[in-house]
């Protein structure tokens, strides 16, 4: 095992160095040779969510409406395939991009290897899921790879803020949880949490359905059951809600339970419509890589970015439903 | 001969009496209408998944495709009726999900047979062809905004029960029939247990293999249709580790997967006490982590008490050949 790693890392180790050697030729000019635009990795999570799917696309029209960088794209199976995302950023190393857009698949086994990038002159930006604070300063990048996103957090609590207007002070609420030991699914349970605080609200449980909509369904309909009394639902993201929606239909409780919650993707849209959700949060996940890429693009440029570079996120109701 | 049959599910039953008496003192809520419906609801694909992954087992194979396959069909059908309100539609697009199962099961069973590759390596090739076609089918999407009366049939209750779960008691209850009453049924117990018999004696073996992998299939196009009308939407990430889940069922029912042992009862029994299970386990306040735990033990313990319970049924057996009932298990 430990002899296999190093192995990974010698040959790491000697295609960084063909890295160098390419990028010192062009490092000088600072600004990329006319005619010839900078390579520019974007590594993407699963391409199997619908999430990430409209995100590549985002940055797709956006690199083509730039015109001044050449964009690939590299995704992964499902979301927890970490080795091959090491190695799809190992071949973006390889293949001498200028920088790498990354949304980790974990945020602590990425570090090791996009330290390597960086090693090589390759410019990173992490999107999507913020890499650990801790393990970027021990590898010693912390001031080099900004983090290009949103405020998971603050957004679960402005929806989880808009279910305790509605319920009101002391309403039983849960909270579907996304993954366990994804920092998303973390960051917006600790949103709701702060909004549960805020809001006088009761928290009488808290699970994960893992993102999908059937487990949602039974998790929620036997939280139901413990706990007759729930008049709200905190939900890490539409999936989930789409399950407990289902749950609050079938036992007849249609308009005295309320849901919250997260992503704002076209399914949700109805039940906004209807009252039933009283907020989700569109965090503009398709702009996501897009606003990566332009921070990429200054750094090549020679400016620096470090720490969270937060963007935009809108909280939708009834009132703003585009 | 029904001795027999209560000899060979009496362990889980009483497993699973047990089991519910527990949660009934212990789980908040349990013993409610509700929450009994609830259970049913929530048992209801797996149940179906597991009939048909009964008939697999039986003849030797195991089907790792039926969740991606789920998926398949769940995005095919579901593209089709989205946003339509004609009962045409709805009816042509619930035909399409139970054919497009029908023809994986099919290419699982027809590749297997003909050129003699493993069950296992067919079908797990198949869970990623098949949930791969699914998301490009979709483009990774959601699909929301089916038809109203599918919406309706997956809420409503007959006689207090939830219409779906009929249908998973009624495809339980053909499966039972077919093989417990039928010489179709009597085949597939055969080709488990000694194929090379079945095929001395003038049947092709393979057909009935492939039969197997195409009742699988069909359940699995219901199976879509179920999640249809119980969630209102279909995605294609649907369905993940729900072949593993169909599996359990049918092992903690007593079915062996060296194929020819195991019985429709017993499935139903096994979907029946992982879903009393994971309920029981959520009302009580468990956390997810130590359900997952507990749910694998159970599994092992099952399975570890059906071998204890065969290898005492085949010592009686031996000993006492002509007065001791010999579980169906053996027998057949």
């Amino acid at each position: 095992m430990n002899k296999k790693i190093v192995a990974v890392a010698g040959l790491a180790l000697a295609l960084t160095a063909c890295g160098k050697e390419g990028g010192t030729a062009a490092e000088p000019a600072a600004a990329p040779k006319p005619g010839e635009k900078p390579g520019v990795c974007l590594v993407m999570k699963s391409l199997a969510n619908e999430f990430f799917q409209q995100m590549q696309k985002g940055a797709e029209e956006h690199a083509a409406k730039r015109g001044d960088l050449t964009l690939s794209v590299v995704g992964i199976q499902n979301e927890t395939d970490i080795d091959n995302q090491v190695a799809a950023v190992e071949k973006c190393v390889t293949q001498q991009a200028k920088a790498i857009v990354i949304a980790p698949a974990d945020s602590r086994a990425l570090v090791a290897p996009l330290k390597r990038a960086v090693d090589a002159g390759v410019k990173v930006v992490n999107i999507d899921v913020q890499l650990e604070e801790g393990a970027m300063k021990a590898a010693g990048i912390g001031d080099k790879v900004p983090f290009v996103g949103p405020d998971n957090r603050e957004g679960a609590k402005q929806s989880g803020m808009e279910l305790a207007k509605a319920v009101g002070k002391d309403a039983e609420v849960v909270i579907l949880e996304g993954n366990p030991g994804a920092a998303n699914a973390a960051q917006r349970k600790a949103g709701f949490e702060d909004a549960v605080k805020e809001g006088g609200l009761k928290l009488v449980d808290s699970k994960t359905a893992h993102w999908e909509t059937n487990e949602a369904h039974t998790v929620f309909s036997n939280m139901l059951t413990a706990h007759p009394n729930i008049k709200g639902v905190l939900a890490g993201n539409d999936n989930m809600a789409l399950g407990a929606l289902k749950a609050i239909d079938e036992q007849g409780k249609k308009g005295q339970i309320k849901v919250a919650s997260f992503d704002n993707i076209p399914a949700i849209a109805q039940y906004v419509k209807d009252g039933t959700v009283v907020s989700t949060l569109d965090q503009y996940g398709a702009q996501q890589a897009a606003n990566g890429i332009d921070y990429a693009m200054k750094m090549i440029g020679g400016e620096n970015f470090s720490g969270w570079q937060k963007t935009e996120i809108k909280l939708i109701t009834k009132d703003n439903l585009g | 001969m029904i001795k027999r049959l209560v000899l060979g599910e009496a362990g889980i039953g009483v497993a699973l009496v047990v089991l519910a008496g527990f949660f009934v003192i212990a789980a908040p809520n349990f013993a409610t209408e509700q929450n009994l419906r609830n259970i049913m609801t929530q048992i209801t694909l797996n149940t179906v998944l597991a009939v048909g992954m009964t008939f697999v087992i039986l003849v030797g194979g195991i089907d790792l495709s039926v969740g991606s396959a789920m998926a398949l069909c769940a995005v095919v059908s579901g593209t089709m009726m989205a946003g339509s309100h004609s009962a045409v539609t709805l009816l042509g697009a619930i035909l399409v999900s139970v054919l497009v199962g029908g023809a994986v099961g099919w290419i699982n069973g027809f590749v297997s047979e003909q050129w003699r590759v493993p069950s296992f390596i067919v079908t797990l090739a198949m869970l990623n062809v098949a949930r791969g076609a699914a998301e490009r089918y979709t483009d990774a999407a959601t699909i929301y905004n089916l038809p109203a009366a599918l919406n309706d049939f997956g809420t409503i209750t007959l006689l207090g029960v939830p219409a779906v779960f009929w249908v998973a008691l009624l495809l339980a209850g053909i499966g039972w029939f077919v093989l417990s009453r039928t010489v179709f049924g009597r085949l597939i117990y055969a080709t488990g247990n000694n194929e090379e018999a079945v095929r001395l004696s003038g049947h092709k073996t393979s057909r009935i293999k492939i039969a197997a992998f195409m009742i699988a299939g069909l359940t699995v196009g219901i199976a879509a249709v179920l999640y249809m009308a119980r969630l209102n939407i279909a995605s294609p990430i649907l369905g993940q580790g729900y072949e593993l889940n169909a599996i359990a069922a049918v092992v903690i029912g007593g079915a062996s997967l060296m194929g020819g042992r195991g019985s429709m009862a017993g499935t139903f029994l096994g979907a029946c006490l992982l879903g009393v299970l994971t309920n029981g386990l959520l009302l009580m306040g468990v956390s997810d982590f130590e359900r997952q735990i507990i749910t694998g033990l159970v599994i092992l313990v099952a399975v570890v008490l059906d071998a204890y319970r065969l290898r005492l049924a085949r010592k009686l057996a031996v000993t006492q050949p002509a007065k001791e009932p010999v579980p169906a298990a053996v027998a057949s």
